[in-house]
């Protein structure tokens, strides 16, 4: 695979902010949308999945050299030998009320991070935001290391500060005065009145 | 409903704003034909709304003539005309949805709210009963809904999810009726749902002091957490959902529309009603 920092158009100094926005404008960018009756849709899709191994490449690197070091890595290959594994495929293919079943029958005392994660995750497909928040949020407590766990944790709050176009917590400042565009646009202006006199005489 | 599904006019061109009011006009002339004068009254956002989305889903705009307002005859105005039944759906649900709202008053409003909702309950009825001879199913959603809506408040272990969960599925119920196919009812299902879900917490979140005070229930209230902070990261979330799935949509007739509203309309809508809520605190406060 191509250097990831060089898919996204980034610095490797790039803060996680700036990674964000760039991955977010090429994911609009090469939305399947944009391509729908297009001869190119092919060409977005594959454009889209090195967009998104490049981000995924990067944040599993960074976060590798923020945490821990040695364990992190391993706790993502889970998912295949989970005692879970009948669950997982269960919400996989939008059978929530058998998922539910299996998890509820667990005993108290068995509940680890994954139940609380599961439990999150049939939350979460049902649309009951709230429920999947607190079990992410404990899933992430009881296992700060585990990658998956953070990502449910991180694609919440990324939805719930909406970072979608106009929306503005503070309503102050969507009032604008005078831009720089404004500016730039009055010294033409003027610019442009003053070659006209200069060309009169 | 409720009349916050809205759009928001600075954010529009003026073409789509024309295109976005024709419809309005078109839905109020045809509550006017199918339910009389009366029932004009009744136009909202919201169904507006919906008649936008049945429209752009199976592109039955055709195109748009000038009339009059029948309210205001000196005042001109467009149609949107549509070949497809989005007019007479959407019409039906304003009526039936007026109906349910005028007996949910009467089961939990003021004495005098509720004398006034009494006398005018059986003009509404019989419009009603019209509306679901046509469309029988989006009058068994909401039927159900209203049940539903009982049983989760009245429940010990209510939440906000579980609140919330009864109009949500209402309105992925009526706007999944639209699909074409199971990927697209999926989606349409999702995007209602958390357009649903925001409708009805929004709603929960204007009502905050009123329900505090003649002490009904609020799911804001009941869960004890009550901050605007709160409460917009919740309301947002349910918006960025609603979002997320709406861009699966093969959107083309009046996409600029839609998208306004999802983006900049519900938000402002959002943002008004959790400023005013601000305001309220600040003047007890004070």
């Amino acid at each position: 695979m191509n250097n990831p920092y060089e898919v996204l158009g980034v610095s490797p100094n790039a803060t996680d902010e700036e990674i964000k926005k760039a991955y977010r404008n090429l994911a609009k960018k090469y939305h399947p949308d944009n391509y729908a009756d297009s001869p190119l849709a092919d060409v977005a899709e594959q454009k889209m999945k090195e967009v998104n191994e490049a981000y995924d490449e990067i944040n599993r690197m960074r976060q590798k050299g923020r945490g821990t070091g040695s364990q992190s890595s391993g706790s993502y290959s889970g998912a295949q030998n989970s005692k879970y594994y009948s669950v997982r495929i269960y919400i996989q293919r939008n059978m929530i009320a058998e998922a539910e079943r299996i998890l509820d029958e667990a005993p108290a005392s068995e509940r680890d991070a994954e139940w609380h994660f599961l439990k999150g995750m049939c939350a979460y497909r049902k649309g009951f935001n709230e429920q999947a928040n607190q079990y992410f949020t404990t899933a992430c407590n009881m296992d700060p290391n585990n990658q998956e766990y953070r990502t449910a944790v991180n694609n919440m709050n990324r939805q719930r500060s909406y970072g979608y176009g106009g929306y503005t917590a503070n309503p102050d400042a969507s009032v604008t005065g005078c831009t720089i565009c404004d500016i730039c646009s009055a010294i033409m202006c003027v610019n442009c009145l003053c070659n006209c006199c200069r060309s009169g005489f | 409903m409720f009349g916050y599904l809205q759009i928001h006019k600075d954010e529009l061109k003026v073409k789509e704003y024309e295109a976005y009011k024709s419809v309005y006009c078109g839905l109020c002339k045809q509550l006017g034909k199918d339910y009389g004068i009366l029932s004009r009254l009744i136009l909202s956002y919201d169904c507006t709304f919906y008649a936008v989305m049945l429209m752009s889903l199976d592109r039955s705009c055709t195109g748009f003539h000038d009339g009059r307002c029948r309210f205001n005859p000196l005042k001109k105005c467009k149609f949107a005309d549509c070949r497809g039944d989005a007019y007479s759906k959407a019409a039906a649900l304003s009526v039936i949805s007026a109906y349910y709202k005028i007996l949910d008053d009467i089961n939990d409003s003021g004495f005098f709210r509720r004398a006034a909702c009494r006398i005018v309950k059986p003009a509404f009825h019989r419009r009603e009963k019209k509306a679901s001879k046509r469309y029988p199913e989006i009058d068994n959603i909401v039927r159900e809904m209203m049940q539903n809506q009982q049983k989760a408040e009245s429940d010990p272990d209510v939440t906000v999810d579980s609140a919330a969960d009864p109009t949500a599925k209402m309105i992925s119920g009526i706007i999944s009726l639209e699909a074409k196919d199971d990927i697209q009812r999926r989606v349409l299902s999702e995007v209602g749902y958390h357009i649903g879900r925001w409708i009805y917490l929004t709603d929960a979140a204007d009502d905050i002091e009123k329900d505090k005070k003649h002490n009904n229930f609020n799911p804001f209230v009941k869960s004890g957490k009550c901050d605007q902070e709160y409460i917009s990261s919740v309301l947002n979330q349910s918006l960025a959902r609603a979002y997320d799935a709406y861009n699966l949509l093969d959107i083309i007739d009046f996409k600029p529309i839609i998208e306004n509203m999802l983006i900049y309309g519900f938000p402002n809508k959002q943002n008004a009603v959790l400023n005013k809520q601000q305001e309220v605190k600040d003047e007890q406060s004070l």
